[in-house]
């Protein structure tokens, strides 16, 4: 039976993994999820009673036979505003934080996020060009205006440019079959330079379009709608999939190459699969709502401070933990009067204090353990 | 500050025009009214000749369709009376066409507003600031008329979210003082206030003319517009830009900067050596003074320097601000330049 082997495998990581404690974690996550979904569906810069919140969405979402005694205007603020932007957050913190989750283990580096490798540069290089080109070149203001099938020009090429660039570094950090880790991060690093490069210079030039560029870069919600949820869900979902699916290869990998390859992993080409699983996620998310930080890098760190490094039990509480901090977060950028603040600038704010917290309190823990 | 005396300025002179801007808009009215008032809004019904007269005040017949400044299609469906402004520019307009009253969200941004505008709009709620619009609030204070601005000052991601939660969206970017007149007149038409739209940009016409008859036949000096100084870069009137066009009927030969980012080099405007310079950024910052001008390493050779015409001009936001009072704006920017021309 799996699960023994499963044991047998845990039995080999600090902390073991049982049923029960699956349960107390993954459950207690996603109910604390649901909650804070249905505070942040609940409050807004506009003002919707809870009980008509509750009817809006029990008529719109299951279909109930409630009257409509609410102002049309309500109705479009909680299910056209509210609640699409309410499940982008989920969806971008979930998918951030599980690759972040699969990079932090693939290349055995602390500092990894889910941009590391270049996505967040390719896909913000994708983004400014969507938004700057119609003004520094009015010939192409026609195809800005209109959208491709419902979905901007600036979240496909942000997209494209996500994905493209991570298999460009993967490319370039290939030598003789095999990829290096350390090669892979130094080339995208440096890739990542080229492309910042390129950014600036189009935000120097775009005149207009600085202020939507800028807010693109720091990290937006503002934009969530059905159309882009729709875009991204499906290839989120693949994803998610995908990753939980090879949680047991993940452990494997954290061993290192030769270890995992005695214990049957094909190293290679799981590290190309990974790579491109948890790139997918990262460009899905950064495509409708720019590049928001710290969510990937901080949720993974903390989850395995909380519960252990086994991926089969990470990565689904790093969805939900994601999924439920960028939730919050969204709700605190998005309360600021006058339309909000970027989500970016809250998860910073919020996400380095603590991720210099968790550092302290993670060095005075590892010093006790050793006394 | 000089800036309300300037307003007081603004609001005499209109009323000292009233009587012939009445009857050039009677003539404007019998001149172009009827074609453009028939045919986009009445059907068949009703002959050319009956809206033509000058006797009858132009009304929209609604469901009307106008083309924005942005090229959009934009329908209105009755006589807009909850309206929503994205920009201070189009906050005025609609002041100023008598429809103050109708607004039910604005701009955060509130600075250098005339009095009553700013009285109307202190106690409404605020729908943008400077990132995204706040759609919430925009869909809680029900319009049935937005007015977006075009060219990301508005970002189009808002424009383009607002008319699939199906808004009317009218985006307005005038980038010449004729431009200006006509955003105003479909300001005018989409709010059934064609009268007030014709008076007001009447009004402008005349003063616009009086201006080019004071400086038509002085010189024209080299004229350099410092709309700010930011980490070094000099940001002025683009290439052929609206600020540009300004400075040139306003009697002045404009020294530009690039046309997409306004900027230009120390090195181009000492070899451009302008003969007269305009602080447009001494308007929010007092010590922007002549001699802080001269006290600037590579400025103090510069011919505007030495003979001493360094101008600070507080009427910043009149001239920079796409409204009615644009005209304002032209001629502080005319006196500024042709000090002589206006005794």
């Amino acid at each position: 039976m799996r699960a023994a082997v499963a044991t047998g495998e845990a039995a080999r990581l600090p902390i073991g993994i049982t049923l029960t404690r699956t349960v107390v974690v993954l459950g207690g996550a996603g109910l604390a999820l649901a909650a804070l979904v249905v505070v942040a569906v609940t409050v807004g810069s506009a003002q919707v009673s809870i009980g008509d919140t509750a009817a809006i969405l029990g008529r719109r979402l299951l279909a109930l036979p409630i009257a409509e005694t609410w102002a049309p205007s309500a109705e479009k603020i909680i299910f056209d505003i509210r609640l699409p932007r309410v499940l982008t957050a989920m969806l971008v913190g979930g998918g951030l934080a599980v690759a972040g989750t699969v990079f932090q283990a693939l290349l055995r580096n602390p500092l990894a996020d889910p941009y590391v490798i270049g996505t967040a540069a390719g896909a913000s290089f994708g983004a400014a060009i969507g938004i700057a080109a119609p003004l520094v070149l009015p010939a192409l203001a026609i195809g800005a205006g209109s959208s491709l099938l419902g979905l901007g020009v600036v979240q496909v090429l942000a997209f494209v440019g996500g994905i493209g660039t991570v298999l460009l570094v993967y490319a370039v950090a290939r030598g003789g079959g095999r990829v290096q880790m350390v090669t892979l991060l130094l080339t995208g690093y440096a890739v990542s330079a080229v492309l910042a490069a390129l950014v600036a210079l189009l935000m120097f030039v775009s005149g207009r379009a600085l202020g939507a560029i800028f807010g693109w870069l720091m990290g937006s919600l503002a934009n969530a709608g059905w159309v882009p949820l729709a875009f991204a869900t499906p290839l989120m979902v693949v994803s998610f999939v995908g990753l939980l699916a090879r949680w047991r290869r993940l452990n494997l990998l954290l061993l290192g190459d030769a270890q995992a390859a005695s214990l049957g992993v094909h190293v290679e080409r799981e590290k190309l699969r990974l790579t491109v699983l948890a790139t997918l996620a990262t460009s899905a998310a950064v495509a409708i709502s720019g590049t928001i930080g710290f969510v990937g890098l901080v949720v993974p760190h903390l989850l395995r401070l909380a519960i252990g490094p086994d991926h089969r039990l990470l990565l689904p509480a790093s969805m939900l933990a994601g999924a439920g901090l960028l939730v919050l977060a969204d709700l605190g950028a998005r309360l600021v009067p006058g339309g909000g603040i970027p989500v970016g600038v809250v998860t910073a704010l919020i996400g380095a204090p603590f991720f210099i917290w968790l550092l302290r309190r993670s060095r005075l823990l590892r010093a006790e353990l050793a006394a | 500050m000089s800036e309300p005396s300037c307003e007081r300025e603004g609001i005499t002179m209109s009323t000292r025009l009233r009587a012939p801007v009445f009857i050039l808009l009677l003539l404007l009215l019998a001149a172009c009214r009827p074609d453009a008032g028939s045919s986009a809004s009445v059907p068949a019904s009703g002959s050319p000749e009956a809206t033509a007269s000058p006797s009858e005040q132009p009304v929209t017949n609604y469901p009307v369709s106008l083309t924005d400044a942005a090229g959009r299609e934009v329908v209105i469906e009755a006589e807009p009376m909850r309206i929503v402004s994205l920009a201070p520019s189009n906050t005025e307009i609609v002041c100023a066409l008598a429809a103050c009253d109708r607004l039910v969200g604005v701009p955060e941004y509130q600075v250098g507003y005339p009095a009553d505008v700013a009285a109307t709009v202190e106690d409404l709620p605020v729908v943008v600031s400077f990132g995204p619009v706040d759609r919430e609030v925009i869909v809680a204070s029900e319009p049935d008329l937005i007015l977006a601005a075009g060219n990301e000052l508005t970002r189009s991601t808002d424009i383009e979210a607002l008319t699939d939660l199906g808004y009317a969206v009218l985006v307005l970017y005038p980038e010449s003082l004729a431009e200006v007149s006509a955003d105003i007149e479909l300001v005018g038409e989409a709010l059934n206030a064609q009268v007030e739209a014709a008076t007001v940009t009447a009004g402008m016409a005349e003063r616009v003319t009086a201006i080019e008859e004071a400086v038509a036949d002085a010189d024209r000096p080299r004229t350099f517009y410092e709309v700010s100084i930011f980490e070094g870069t000099i940001y002025t009137a683009g290439e052929d830009s609206f600020l540009a066009s300004l400075i040139d009927v306003g009697g002045g030969d404009p020294i530009t900067g690039d046309a997409v980012t306004t900027a230009i080099t120390l090195e181009d405007l000492v070899l451009a050596d302008p003969e007269v310079i305009l602080l447009g950024d001494a308007a929010y910052d007092p010590t922007l003074t002549a001699d802080a001008v001269a006290a600037r390493q590579g400025w103090d050779e510069m011919t505007a320097v030495v003979d001493g015409r360094v101008i600070p001009l507080p009427e910043d936001i009149l001239i920079t601000r796409p409204g009615p009072r644009i005209v304002d704006g032209l001629e502080a920017l005319a006196r500024a330049i042709h000090p002589e021309a206006f005794d």
